[in-house]
C-alpha cells in the first residue's frame, strides 16, 4: 500500500513534471526556420513550428536574430542548423546582411548571441552564409569574403570564432554548399568545381582534390552537398536545365570524378537531402518549384529515377524559388516533407508533401493543407526539423 | 574623291558605384541636362558612295550622382554626342576602329595584351578592354571586317582597325544601330554608352508617306550597375533618351519640342543592355495612335496604327507621330513591361515630356534617299523545321545562373566561340525555327546577318507578319507548355554563307552563354 505524498513531496512532484513537461515541448519536435529578413527593421528572425503527430505545423513563435538576412542566395547553402549539444539544443542561423551568425537556444527560445567571423569576413554575404556543424564545431561559408569560419560551440548555444581559411573554386566560384562526415568536409563552389577538406584539426585543410565534377561539362554545376552516414558518397546537386544530381566516391577520404544522373526534366537541383533510412534522395528543382524523389543504393552508390511532383501550388503566383527539403520524421523514408518556399510579395510559405513508394516508382503528391503561410518575408530558403536526422 | 569625315570618338566612360555620395573622379565633359530639349544625333552621312569614319574607343571611370555612372562621346573638336552613320544601299562604310580602353572592371584578371602583331580576325584575350563592333540587323557577310563578332577581337595595343562593307543594293531602307560586341565586355561597353544609330537611307520611297516629315532619332539606352560589388540590392535600371537621363520623378524628363499638331517621323532604337520597352505616346492619361512604318530596320508591308509599340533589346521602331495641341500635356512613355518572375527589373519610366509650342524648332527633314527602296519579300514555305529552346540554371536567387541556347535533342552548352556550330545548313535553304522559352524571365533572340519572319507567338499565326531580327520570346510561368515563337529564316541569298550567330539580345545573356552559331555552307 503506498503512502500518501506530504504536501512539499506533491509540490516537488507537480514541479518536476512540469519541468519534464516544458523540457517535453521544447525538445519534442519541431521545425525551424530562417526567415532570412532582409529589411533592417524589425530584425530578422528564426521561427519555431510545433509539429503535431500527424505532421501539421503549428505556431509559429519567432525569435529575434538582431541581425538581417538577404532573402535569398544560393540554393545549396544551408541557413539555419539544429545542433544538439550535450545538453542543448541549439539553433544557428545566418544574418547574411548583417555579417554573423545568431546562435538561439532551443529550450528557452532565447537568443544566445551573434557570433561574428574575422574582420575580413565582415563583408556584405549577399548570397548567404552557409552553416554546417559536426564534432562540436560550427563551419560558415561566407559568400562576402569567400571564407570558410570555423566556430566552436560552447555551452549555452555560444560560439568561439576560432580562424577561417579561403576557399576558392578552379575557376574563381565561392563556396556554396558544404557538408561534414567525421573528419572530412566537402564543398561545391557553384563554378562546377568541388573540393574536399580535413577538419581533423578544427580548421579545414585542403585534401588536394579540387576538380570540376563531370557534370559541369554539361550544365550541371554543383551547389548543394549531402554525405551517407558511413561516409561513403558524396551527393551533389546544383543548377541545371533539367534535374540531375551528382555522386562522387569518398571513402577513400578524397574526391573522386562524380557519376551524373539526370532524374527528369525538373528545373534545376537546387538542393539535396537524403532520407534518415538512405534510400531515397530529396531533390529541390529550386527554380522549377517542384520536388523529385530519387531512390538512392547506399551501397553501390548508384540513383535511379523516381518521381516528381506537379508544381507546387503557389509556384509563381506566391513563390518563385523553393528550398531545401526538410522531413518530418528522422527514421525510415522521412515521413512527411516539408518544403521552404521563397514568396514574392512579403511572405514566404512552407509547402508539405507526402512520398508513397509504389512497387518500383513512386509519388509525391502535395497535402491538402499546403502551403503553410511560413516567414513574414520574402526570404525562406532554410529549414530544418529536431530531433534531426541521425547523420 | 571622297568626303572624309574624321572623328576621334572616345566612347565611354563608367563609374564604379560605391553607394552614398561619391565625389566624381576623372574629367566627365559636360552632357545635357536632363530637361534639355533632346536633339538629334550628329549625322555623318555618305557622300559619292563612301562613308568614312576614324573611331577612337576611350573609357574613364567618372561618377555623376545619383546615376554612378556617366558616359561621354569625345572627339577632338570637342564633345561629339554619338553620330548616325548615314548610307543608301550600294554605299560603302569605311570605319577605322582605334581602341584605346583603359577601365577595366573591378575584380577581373589583369589584362595581358596579345604580343604584336596581334590579328583581330583570330580573336585574342578576353578581357574587359577588348572589344569590336556590330552593325545589328544590317543584311552583310558574316566575315571579319564586316558582319563577323565571335571572333573579331581589336585589343588596346592594335592599330586601328578597318571595318569595311558596302550596304547590298537590295538592303531595304531602316534604322540599324552600332555597338560593342565582344563577348567579355560588351554589356559594360553599351551601358557606358557606346552605341550609335545607323539609318539606310530611301525610307521615303518605301513608305511615300514619311517623305519631307521632320525626322526624329531617338536613341533608348542604359546603364545598369550589375557589376558594382558594393550595390545591394541591385542597382536601378535606368533609361536615357540621346544620352539624357530619364528618371522623372527623381529629375526633370527630357523635352520633345513639337509644334501644335505636328507629325513627325520617329525614329527609336532600344539601345539598352536589357530593357524591354512598351512605348507609348500619351496626351493627359490617353495613349496616341502612331502609325507604324518600319521595324527592326525593314519597312511594315502594310502601315498601321498602334497606341502601343514593343521593342526588346537591340530592337528598332520607326512610326508616324501626331504632335498634342498647344498646351496639352504629353509625354513619351515608357510603360511597365512584365519580364517574368525571374526577370530583371523592368520599370515604367517617362521618357521625354513632349511639348508644343508654336515656337519649336522641328528637326531637319528626312533626307531624300535614293531613286527606289528594295521591296523586301519572304519564302512561302520552309523546307526544314527546327526546334530550340532558351533555358537558365541558378545556382541562387542572385545568381551565378548559366545562360543556355540550346538546339532540342543537343546537350545545353554555354556558347564558345572556337566551337562546333549548333546547326549546319546551307544557301539556299528555308527553315522554320520554333524557339521556346523554359527560363522564367523574357528572352530576346536575335539573328545576325539576316532577317527573319516573324510568324506565330505560342502557336497562334500573327495577323500582320513582319521581317524582324530581334523578338521577344514569352517568359515560362512555371506550369504548362513553355512560350515559343516562330520565325522562318531564309538563307537563300548566296551572301548568307559563313558562320553567324544567333543569341539573346539582353546582351549579359548573351555573353554569358546563351548564343550559338549556324553554319551556311555555299
Amino acid at each position: 500500500m503506498g503512502r500518501a505524498l506530504t504536501p512539499a513531496a506533491a509540490a516537488l512532484a507537480m514541479l518536476a513534471i512540469a519541468a519534464l513537461a516544458a523540457d517535453t515541448s521544447v525538445q519534442g519536435h519541431f521545425l525551424v526556420a530562417n526567415d532570412d529578413t532582409a529589411t533592417v527593421f524589425p530584425p530578422s528572425t528564426v521561427s519555431f513550428y510545433a509539429i503535431a503527430a500527424d505532421g501539421t505545423l503549428g505556431g509559429p513563435t519567432r525569435v529575434s536574430t538582431n541581425g538581417n538576412g538577404i532573402a535569398g542566395g544560393y540554393f545549396g547553402a544551408v541557413r539555419v542548423f539544429v545542433a544538439p549539444q550535450g545538453p542543448d539544443v541549439c539553433v544557428y542561423a545566418s544574418n547574411a546582411q548583417s555579417e554573423n551568425i545568431a546562435g538561439i537556444d532551443a529550450r528557452t527560445r532565447k537568443l544566445a548571441g551573434v557570433f561574428r567571423g574575422s574582420r575580413a569576413d565582415n563583408r556584405l554575404a549577399r548570397n548567404g552564409i552557409g552553416l554546417a556543424t559536426g564534432g562540436g564545431r560550427l563551419y560558415a561559408t561566407f559568400s562576402g569574403s569567400g571564407n570558410i569560419g570555423g566556430f566552436q560551440i560552447q555551452p549555452g548555444c555560444t560560439l568561439q570564432f576560432v580562424g577561417d581559411v579561403h576557399a576558392q573554386g578552379l575557376n574563381g566560384g565561392l563556396a556554396e554548399g558544404m557538408a561534414l562526415h567525421g573528419n572530412m568536409m566537402v564543398v561545391a563552389y557553384g563554378d562546377g568545381s568541388i573540393e574536399s577538406f580535413d577538419i581533423s584539426g578544427g580548421m579545414p585543410v585542403s585534401n588536394g582534390d579540387a576538380q570540376y565534377s563531370t557534370g559541369s561539362q554539361d550544365d550541371h554545376v554543383p551547389d548543394a552537398v549531402d554525405i551517407t552516414r558511413d561516409g561513403h558518397y558524396a551527393i551533389f546537386g546544383g543548377g541545371s536545365t533539367a534535374a540531375a544530381v551528382q555522386i562522387s566516391d569518398i571513402s577513400s577520404g578524397r574526391l573522386t570524378p562524380t557519376v551524373v544522373y539526370g532524374l527528369g526534366t525538373a528545373w534545376n537541383s537546387g538542393s539535396v537531402r537524403l532520407s534518415p533510412d538512405e534510400r531515397v534522395l530529396y531533390v529541390s528543382n529550386s527554380s522549377g518549384g517542384r520536388v523529385t524523389a530519387a531512390f538512392f543504393d547506399k551501397n553501390t552508390g548508384k540513383v535511379r529515377q523516381g518521381c516528381t511532383s506537379s508544381p507546387l501550388k503557389g509556384f509563381y503566383t506566391k513563390f518563385t524559388y523553393i528550398g531545401g527539403v526538410a522531413t518530418e520524421r528522422a527514421t525510415g523514408m522521412g515521413g512527411l516533407l516539408y518544403v521552404p518556399e521563397l514568396g514574392t510579395v512579403g511572405r514566404s510559405y512552407i509547402g508539405v508533401l507526402r512520398f508513397a513508394a509504389t512497387g518500383t516508382g513512386c509519388t509525391l503528391t502535395e497535402a491538402a493543407n499546403s502551403p503553410v503561410a511560413g516567414s513574414p518575408a520574402s526570404g525562406l530558403l532554410s529549414i530544418e526539423v529536431y530531433p534531426p536526422r541521425p547523420f | 574623291m571622297h568626303t572624309v569625315a574624321r572623328f576621334l570618338l572616345a566612347v565611354w566612360t563608367f563609374g564604379m558605384g560605391l553607394g552614398g555620395a561619391l565625389a566624381q573622379t576623372g574629367v566627365c565633359p559636360a552632357r545635357p541636362a536632363s530637361n534639355s530639349v533632346v536633339k538629334n544625333p550628329l549625322d555623318l552621312a555618305a557622300t559619292n558612295g563612301v562613308l568614312k569614319v576614324d573611331l577612337t574607343l576611350r573609357s574613364r571611370q567618372m561618377m555623376e550622382l545619383p546615376l554612378k555612372v556617366c558616359y561621354v562621346y569625345e572627339a577632338s573638336s570637342g564633345p561629339v554626342e554619338a553620330p548616325t552613320l548615314r548610307l543608301n544601299p550600294g554605299d560603302q562604310l569605311q570605319l577605322d576602329l582605334t581602341n584605346r580602353l583603359s577601365y577595366a572592371r573591378p575584380h577581373t584578371r589583369p589584362v595581358t595584351p596579345s604580343p604584336t602583331p596581334h590579328d583581330p580576325c583570330a580573336g585574342g584575350v578576353m578581357a574587359t578592354t577588348s572589344t569590336n563592333i556590330d552593325f545589328h540587323g544590317l543584311d552583310i557577310p558574316p566575315d571579319c571586317h564586316q558582319g563577323e563578332v565571335s571572333a573579331t577581337t581589336i585589343e588596346i595595343t592594335d592599330p586601328a582597325f578597318e571595318y569595311k562593307f558596302q550596304i547590298p543594293e537590295d538592303h531595304p531602307p531602316g534604322m540599324y544601330w552600332y555597338h560593342p560586341h565582344r563577348q567579355g565586355s560588351a554589356t559594360l561597353q553599351l551601358n557606358g554608352g557606346a552605341s550609335g544609330v545607323l539609318i539606310v537611307g530611301g525610307m521615303e520611297k518605301a513608305k511615300p508617306e514619311v517623305a519631307d516629315l521632320p525626322e526624329r532619332i531617338l536613341v533608348v539606352r542604359q546603364t545598369f550597375d550589375e557589376d558594382d560589388p558594393e550595390s545591394w540590392p541591385p542597382g536601378e535600371s535606368l533609361l536615357s533618351l540621346n544620352f539624357q537621363p530619364a528618371r522623372y520623378p527623381h529629375l526633370p524628363s527630357p523635352v520633345i519640342r513639337m509644334k501644335p499638331g505636328a507629325t513627325e517621323f520617329w525614329r527609336v532604337a532600344n539601345a539598352t543592355s536589357q530593357a524591354f520597352l512598351a512605348l507609348q505616346v500619351v496626351f493627359g492619361d490617353t495613349a496616341q495612335k502612331v502609325k507604324l512604318i518600319a521595324l527592326d530596320g525593314v519597312p511594315v508591308a502594310r502601315s498601321f496604327e498602334s497606341r502601343s509599340i514593343e521593342l526588346p533589346p537591340g530592337g528598332r521602331a520607326e512610326f508616324i507621330v501626331t504632335g498634342p495641341a498647344a498646351g496639352q500635356a504629353a509625354r513619351l512613355l515608357q510603360t511597365e513591361f512584365e519580364t517574368g518572375r525571374t526577370g530583371s527589373e523592368n520599370p515604367p519610366q517617362e521618357l521625354a515630356k513632349i511639348v508644343a509650342t508654336s515656337d519649336a524648332q522641328e528637326p531637319p527633314a528626312l533626307p531624300v534617299g535614293p531613286s527606289r527602296a528594295a521591296k523586301p519579300g519572304w519564302a512561302d514555305r520552309a523546307t526544314v523545321v527546327r526546334n530550340l529552346y532558351f533555358a537558365e540554371a541558378a545556382n541562387g536567387t542572385n545568381g551565378p545562373t548559366r545562360f543556355f541556347l540550346t538546339v532540342e535533342g543537343q546537350t545545353p552548352k554555354l556558347f564558345d566561340p572556337h566551337g562546333p556550330p549548333a546547326v549546319i545548313t546551307k544557301v539556299g535553304a528555308v527553315e522554320d525555327w520554333i524557339i521556346a522559352n523554359h527560363s522564367g524571365e523574357v528572352h530576346a533572340f536575335h539573328m545576325h546577318g539576316i532577317h527573319f519572319l516573324f510568324l506565330q507567338v505560342n502557336g497562334k499565326k500573327l495577323l500582320n507578319p513582319e521581317l524582324r531580327d530581334t523578338v521577344t520570346v514569352p517568359a515560362w510561368e512555371g506550369s504548362g507548355p513553355y512560350p515559343t515563337v516562330k520565325l522562318r529564316m531564309d538563307f537563300r541569298d548566296p551572301r548568307t554563307a559563313g558562320t553567324i550567330v544567333f543569341h539573346c539580345d539582353t546582351l549579359h545573356h548573351a555573353e554569358a552563354g546563351m548564343m550559338a552559331k549556324i553554319q551556311v555552307n555555299p
